[in-house]
């Protein structure tokens, strides 16, 4: 559906998009994902024809912003990262007047500005004035002009800047219900973001891309190592003693001192799950175990790890 | 066109959600009145030498010109400079519009304030009728050189308004180009080369209000004043797509 091939841009000296390229199937929600000045705003900017590219291009069902711009926005609904929004005017009118430029026509104009304002839940707002509404409401107007005319492509740059948790849990949902006839492409460099509703992950850096794929791929592509949280209720010295003497324990580090035992970071050797082994023993010299659990490697680390890497093949 | 009257009416409605229109309105009609008793004030002198002070009141004065040179770039500043300041460019310029829609509809709001602004003088002629006969025919050629006049001018305005991110330096830039645009006019009383004389009438815009305000709808300041318009509005659509490449 959205063919992305070679794209660059560079703006006087700098590279902010060098050489990227990807497909989107329909109806995948892709997570854009990357530092701040990435090069993600530039290259959504060139998907939605905004900005044209110094090299490569960009189709969606076939149209090209070179050849076709009004077609290929007629596809795209967006929303841009500062969310600009007309202050002076009211929000049912503002969203009256982007249906209007968006071609929704005349007789269904109402009825779709009403069901966007459910949607997006500001309804209540619908007769403030933008410019005395709250961060979180500008941010769901921008939403819900993104929305209008049910476009078949929704790039979304930043959705869920400025909104508090539980409105940023909403938007989330939303943005998941959406995918159902949708395809999206979101923006953010907050990775449980992605977590929470990307099927696939792109992750953008110094304005090339390093990985391409699903958030579980992700996770995977870090050598991870299946380490464990220990916390046993017992004298440090001696809890330490006693794991070091399990077979298939390859180190244990001793992290703190909490809830009243000392915690453990515990990697078991090569192929091994030590779980098991480490209940018995404890159990045999009749120490509690307080707590046990898989450490993760987070996609935090994982990210960082991408990022600051300097190899700049694509990990599929 | 669908996109241009919606942008028309957008523009238009936002002259009048913010003071904008009615302080350019309101200060228009203040000079204007002023201008226009003391015109009726002068004819009304013995040995005054017309009789027709509608006549007079379309750019037969300096003040005239002044209002508008100053009055359009005030109109127009906003157009395309609050848009790219404040980023709205960038969701007017990613919705399914054209660049074309877009300067059309800018102008056409900004020519809806223009009229707006002048529309309230066909008072003037309404009480000078209680007193005297008025000859229409003028009044409304009058009517349709200041409109000319205005079309011409804020294309110029809109063009300086995309080329520009800050309202107040496209005002001044405005006003520049159109203070030139008159001077022109001044030029041709000192050239006496008959081409350049020739040249120099033919762009004398202060004379052509003059002619269409005697009653004489003269196509060569139609010709002239259309083509400016349309020249301005083919930069103003080169400013907006080289806005596209920053």
């Amino acid at each position: 559906m959205i063919e992305v091939k070679e794209l660059g841009r560079t703006f006087g000296s700098t590279r902010a998009v060098d050489n990227i390229s990807f497909s989107i199937a329909k109806g995948d929600i892709v997570g854009f994902l990357g530092p701040n000045g990435a090069g993600k705003t530039t290259t959504l900017r060139m998907i939605t024809g905004y900005l044209p590219p110094t090299s490569g291009e960009v189709a969606i069902e076939g149209y090209r912003a070179s050849e076709n711009g009004k077609a290929l926005r007629r596809l795209i609904g967006y929303l841009p990262e500062s969310n600009p929004l007309y202050e002076e005017m009211r929000v049912r009118e503002y969203l009256a007047f982007r249906a209007e430029l968006k071609e929704v026509r005349r007789s269904r104009r109402k009825a779709e500005v009403g069901e966007v304002l459910e949607k997006c839940d500001i309804a209540e707002v619908s007769n403030k004035l933008i410019g005395n509404c709250s961060k979180g409401y500008r941010q769901r107007v921008g939403l819900a002009d993104a929305l209008l005319g049910s476009p078949p492509v929704l790039i979304l740059d930043e959705p869920t800047v400025g909104l508090d948790p539980a409105q940023i849990v909403h938007t989330r949902q939303l943005i998941k219900n959406l995918s159902v006839d949708h395809t999206v492409i979101l923006s953010t460099h907050i990775l449980p973001e992605i977590e929470a509703i990307c099927s696939r992950t792109l992750i953008i850096h110094k304005g090339r891309l390093l990985f391409d794929g699903s958030v579980e791929e992700l996770g995977a592509s870090l050598d991870a190592g299946q380490s464990l949280i220990l916390s046993l209720d017992a004298d440090a010295e001696a809890a330490k003693d006693l794991l070091l003497a399990v077979s298939g324990v390859e180190s244990v580090t001793f992290l703190d001192e909490r809830d009243g035992g000392p915690r453990f970071s515990v990697v078991p050797a090569e192929g091994e799950d030590a779980r098991r082994a480490i209940f018995k023993a404890c159990a045999s010299s009749d120490i509690a175990i307080l707590e046990m659990s898989p450490r993760r490697v987070s996609l935090e680390d994982a990210f960082i790890s991408i990022t600051t890497s300097d190899e700049s093949e694509v990990v599929q | 066109m669908r996109a241009v009257y919606a942008i028309a009416k957008k523009e238009l409605r936002a002259y009048f959600l913010a003071p904008m229109a009615y302080v350019v309105i309101a200060a228009f009609l203040l000079l204007n009145g002023f201008l226009f008793s003391l015109i009726t004030t002068a004819l009304s002198r013995p040995g005054a030498t017309s009789t027709r002070p509608m006549a007079l009141f379309f750019g037969g004065t300096l003040f005239f010109w002044i209002f508008i040179i100053v009055v359009v770039p005030v109109i127009t500043m906003k157009l395309g400079a609050e848009e790219s300041k404040t980023g709205t460019m960038e969701t007017l310029l990613t919705a399914p519009v054209s660049d074309v829609e877009v300067v059309l509809g800018k102008y056409a709001g900004a020519m809806g304030l223009y009229v707006a602004a002048w529309i309230p003088t066909l008072l003037y002629v309404w009480m000078l009728k209680g007193y005297s006969a008025v000859d229409m025919g003028p009044v409304w050629s009058g009517y349709l050189g200041v409109l000319l006049v205005g079309l011409f001018f804020t294309a110029v305005g809109l063009f300086v308004s995309f080329a520009s991110r800050n309202q107040l330096v496209a005002a001044m830039e405005g006003f520049a180009i159109l203070l030139l645009l008159l001077l022109v006019s001044l030029l041709s009383f000192f050239v006496s080369a008959p081409l350049w004389k020739g040249i120099l009438e033919y762009l004398d815009l202060y004379s052509l209000v003059q002619t269409f305000a005697r009653g004489a709808v003269d196509t060569r300041g139609i010709v002239y004043t259309l083509s400016g318009a349309g020249f301005f509005l083919a930069l103003s659509y080169q400013a907006l797509q080289a806005r596209r490449l920053r």
